[in-house]
């Protein structure tokens, strides 16, 4: 009787063994990863122009980013071509469009976190009668902020402009720094990180 | 969300409690098993024994059998004979004046026993071998082997830093906390880790995560430094490195020891303490340790937040039958590793110029706490092994799961957000019958199971870096070796069949799937050949194809410092330009596996007090897949630089040499060069990161007595590594960034910045002992050397660590 469990032990124990082996590695699935929203991407920026004595004279200019955080950066789609002698006002429509049925709209954001961002500048020098002057990237020129967040220090989500001589393939540098704990009234746009910086052409007619 | 999560947990738990029970039934089903006793009392014990340092024999020890009156005198060749005896298992007792004592469990299952005693005055400890120890793949193999003595003095660095002094083995790492072995110039995928018999089951990719090993609770550590797939599969196609835990020998009294030490580079400090004890039939040990560094400093500057926290813990349990022995093994460790804060630049300028720069951006105060870029990991292994010695050969049975779960933080407006979240759990299931000597050949044959479930948490805002995933391998192999005159012939083979199933994101969250499997051969033919008298050579081929892993083919964004594209996530376009906007699969014929052949010549020659090895080597891998940098790209968290996984066809050649030579009884002078030379010969380019040339010196003296001490060595290291000779050419980011310079991923390979310079490194250290206490002071890089690492990524930004000075103390009981 002994004997016998012996030999069935020396028989079977080794499929035994190989068998719970077997079951014990067969726990899997085959679920995709949850989707993420990808919570740090602008795939499309367009800046507005209206013209504050006509509000149907509306100009765009736009930039796409086509693979969120692939390879492709920002890329511009359009010139900016703005009539000489004229007041514009400028806004902006910022968001995240990578999943085409729900895009997402940074620009609200931005407003929400707005002491914590601020838009800089570089033009043409005298592109425009007002603001004059080169801008205020990497220089301290004139910009016409309209909006300031909590602590009254400028944002740029709406700022004014008049356009001066007319001038063709002059530029139009737009940049949104992010300053989360550092933006004061004295920070300028090398502070905190970019979070987009695009070169529009300029043409005045 | 965390529903989700709180399923996957209840999942597991449930597989694991499932598993856990099989695995009990099936060992009370064995251990019921009784003893069989033999009639016969003609049995034998033979043994040798030698000096643990001189190999040579030593004569006249005592030889006892405990608890029986029966007891013999070796003769003056140091052989012994014990006869008569009824078969069944023995404790040996050893000792002679002058000789630690050594007690060992033997049983008739095992060779003639080979004693090494330890003199008194030396720090080294007896030990007995049994047989020649199948540690590795083949005997043709050139092996290396780091043991408990040695690694005692090391126990604060990495596994990958203690392997890295072995001649031909060095690291490569991501700043002083993350660092990973290469062999002979390959690493990562290509250089298997095994942890206790298992493969150890970690996100392998790239040179961004080191094993979550836990060095001191290693008992030894050997390196394999030619193609090993045959037994370990396809991953050792470069080498592999053996991590072996404590050997849980029977008949051995209690002990322990407590360890602590301090390190003032970093003001680092840890604690270990671990307990065993072996009885007649059973075994265990216990183990845990502590660590913790804060900020490293170079000669000049602090490298802010490069500290580290390190908690690890194991449990090791034998029991043993006369034809039974089964070992169940437990490991946890947990880790928390920061990365230099400098290497995450904000702006543009502000890379190019931390670049450039002599000092990194960001310098801060000396603190412990570790802010991001930081990684957070969590290991547990848990593995049986089962081995019994039957009439038809020894079978061995090992079962292994690990947890791996790694969360990783990176500079970026949601940095309290893991950006990388993963759950990887790893069955291993290994069965390998050592066959009797069959016609003249003995051998193995083994049957492996091997699988992997890779999971993406939620919650980490951004598109997975790794896809989940699911591989299956089944594999089986067969090493076989002939004695022929003074030639041991050997052959091994192997077959890997894996199949793979792949579910990812695309940067618009919509799904992509791909299943796909490959079949693998690897084929291994050696010998081992005394040439005269105390000459020996070694030779092997070896043959290895590797799939391409899952980083290599999917990994897609943000990764560290860095951006980083698998094969199957980036194209070019037309033009000639990089794009990542699909995700290719094998139809697209862009990732084949990698066809590694090398070939390893060894020659070793011991002769009074002279010791010499050389090591001569030729690789050749068909579609080599590497990593390198392609562009700087402006991402809304910063630029980054951009780095592609890339397949060329490379030649790899070189050569190790050791010579040490024993003047004295007390004085000892080791002299070691390194060299390699790697070629892309598709596109006749050379390779990035490619370890550079290295020459080394150390010289020992021992001196007891010394202060009233039992035991004292003093050991002085130096250390030339040569600028890599090798590197590609140099484009930096602002010649990226202004356009200056037009890259595509057809380009000429290229690196951010120059290979850095040549250095010298000094090191001395003192170890002492006095009965149970013993201690060392070590200083690293004593002469301050400023220099930086071509193998760590960091030394885009930063020195490595100035003079350390290093404390311990440890107490044995």
């Amino acid at each position: 009787m002994r004997i016998n469990v012996l030999q069935n032990v020396k028989k079977y124990g080794l499929y035994t063994l190989l068998l719970s082996a077997t079951l014990l590695s067969s726990c899997g699935d085959d679920e995709a990863p949850e989707p993420e929203n990808e919570v740090e991407v602008i795939t499309d920026v367009t800046l507005i122009f209206t013209n504050t004595a006509d509000a149907a004279d509306v100009v765009t200019a736009r930039a796409n980013d086509p693979d969120g955080e692939g390879v492709q950066e920002l890329q511009i789609l359009d010139e900016i071509t703005l009539t000489s002698g004229v007041t514009y006002t400028l806004t902006y429509t910022i968001t995240n469009a990578l999943d085409p049925n729900d895009p997402e709209d940074i620009g609200a954001e931005i407003l929400g976190e707005d002491d914590e961002h601020q838009f800089f500048f570089s033009f043409t020098t005298d592109a425009f009668t007002n603001p004059t002057g080169g801008g205020n990237i990497g220089a301290t020129g004139d910009i016409n902020y309209n909006d300031m967040d909590e602590n009254s220090n400028p944002v740029g989500l709406n700022t004014t402009w008049t356009t001066g001589a007319a001038q063709m393939d002059a530029f139009f540098r737009v940049r949104l720094q992010h300053q989360p704990g550092v933006k004061t009234a004295t920070t300028g746009s090398g502070d905190g990180d970019t979070d987009f910086d695009l070169n529009f052409v300029l043409n005045i007619e | 969300m965390k529903n989700s999560k709180e399923n996957i947990n209840k999942k597991m738990k449930k597989c694991l409690l499932f598993s856990l029970l099989i695995l009990w039934t099936c060992c009370s089903v064995l251990t019921t098993q009784a003893m069989q006793l033999s009639d016969s009392c003609t049995y034998v014990i033979k043994g040798s024994i030698l000096d643990a340092e001189t190999k040579k024999p030593v004569p006249f020890v005592t030889v006892t059998i405990k608890n029986s009156q029966r007891g013999i005198l070796a003769d003056e060749n140091g052989k012994f004979l014990l006869d008569g005896l009824c078969e069944g298992e023995y404790t040996l007792l050893c000792s002679s004046v002058g000789y630690k004592q050594v007690t060992h469990h033997h049983d008739p299952h095992h060779d003639e026993p080979v004693i090494y005693m330890a003199s008194a005055a030396s720090q080294l400890e007896s030990v007995v071998v049994e047989g020649e120890e199948i540690v590795g793949d083949m005997r043709s193999l050139s092996l290396d082997k780091i043991d408990r003595s040695q690694l005692a003095t090391k126990t604060t660095g990495s596994l990958a830093s203690v392997v890295g002094d072995i001649q031909g083995v060095t690291f490569t790492s991501v700043g002083n906390n993350v660092q990973l072995p290469v062999i002979h110039g390959l690493y990562g995928n290509r250089i298997l880790i095994i942890n206790n018999g298992v493969k150890h089951g970690f996100q392998n990719w790239g040179v961004d995560h080191g094993p979550e090993i836990d060095i001191a609770s290693a008992d030894n550590i050997s390196v394999l430094k030619g193609a090993a797939g045959v037994r370990f599969g396809p991953e050792a196609l470069g080498g592999a490195v053996l991590v072996n835990g404590n050997p849980l020998k029977l008949s051995n009294e209690m002990y322990g020891g407590v360890a602590s030490g301090y390190q003032t580079n970093g003001r680092g400090y840890h604690t270990n303490v671990h307990l065993g004890a072996g009885h007649e039939k059973f075994s265990y040990h216990v183990g845990a340790n502590y660590q913790r560094i804060g900020d490293r400093h170079t000669p000049d500057y602090s490298l802010t937040n490069t500290g580290m926290e390190e908690r690890s813990a194991n449990v090791g349990f034998r029991y043993h039958l006369p034809q039974w022995d089964f070992k169940v093994y437990y490991s946890y460790v947990n880790q928390d590793l920061g990365l230099l804060r400098a290497s995450v630049a904000e702006s543009g300028d502000l890379f190019a110029r931390s670049l450039s720069s002599e000092r990194p951006l960001i310098i801060r105060d000396f603190s412990y706490d570790i802010n991001e870029p930081r990684q957070d990991a969590t290991h547990h292994l848990v593995n049986l092994a089962v081995d019994w010695h039957s009439d038809m050969g020894d079978f061995v049975l090992l079962l292994s799961k690990q947890i791996n779960q790694r969360q990783e933080f990176d500079v970026r407006r949601n940095a309290d957000l893991p950006i990388i979240d993963l759950d990887l759990n790893t069955t291993d299931t290994r069965l390998e019958w050592y066959h009797p000597e069959f016609g003249g050949f003995e051998g193995t044959i083994g049957l492996q199971y091997f699988s992997q479930n890779n999971d993406n948490n939620p919650g980490t805002g951004t598109t997975p870096f790794i896809p989940n995933y699911n591989t299956h391998r089944v594999s089986a192999f067969i090493i076989e070796s002939i004695e022929k005159s003074s030639n041991t012939y050997e052959f091994g083979l192997r077959l890997d069949h894996e199949f793979n199933s792949v579910r990812g994101r695309e940067t618009n969250q919509a799904i992509f799937r791909n299943d796909y499997s490959f079949t693998n051969i690897t084929a291994s033919l050696g010998l081992v050949r005394e040439l005269a008298p105390n000459w020996l050579l070694r030779t092997n081929l070896g043959s290895a194809w590797r799939t391409p892993n899952m980083a290599e083919l999917y990994s897609f964004g943000q990764h560290g410092f860095r951006t980083q594209f698998g094969l199957w996530r980036y194209n070019t376009n037309e033009n000639g330009e990089l794009r990542t906007d699909m995700v290719l699969t094998e139809d697209d014929d862009v990732a084949e596996p990698e066809k590694g052949y090398k070939w390893i010549n060894e020659l070793t020659h011991q002769k009074n007090g002279h010791s010499l090895t050389l090591t001569a080597y030729t690789h050749f891998i068909d579609n080599y897949i590497f990593d390198r940098p392609v562009a700087v790209i402006g991402t809304i968290r910063g630029p980054m630089p951009v780095f592609i996984y890339d397949q060329v066809d490379a030649l790899f050649a070189g050569a190790d040499l050791t010579y040490s030579r024993r003047f004295t009884q007390k004085v000892k002078g080791t002299f070691g060069a390194s060299y390699l030379w790697s070629q892309d010969i598709e596109n006749d380019q050379p390779l990035i990161n490619q370890p550079p040339v290295n020459f080394n010196a150390e010289l020992s003296w021992e001196t007891p007595n010394f202060l009233g001490l039992e035991t004292s060595r003093i050991k002085f290291q130096a250390s030339y590594t040569l600028q890599q000779f090798q590197a590609p050419r140099t484009v930096t980011p602002e010649q990226l960034i202004s356009g200056e310079v037009d890259i595509t991923p057809e380009s000429e390979i290229f690196d951010f910045k120059d290979a850095p310079e040549g250095y010298f490194l000094g090191h001395v250290q003192w170890q002492w002992g006095l009965g149970r206490l013993g201690g060392q002071v070590e200083v690293r890089n004593m002469f301050n050397t400023r220099y930086r690492d071509y193998l760590n990524q960091m030394r885009y930004f930063a020195d490595e660590l100035g003079r350390n000075f290093l404390f311990t103390i440890n107490y044995k009981f």
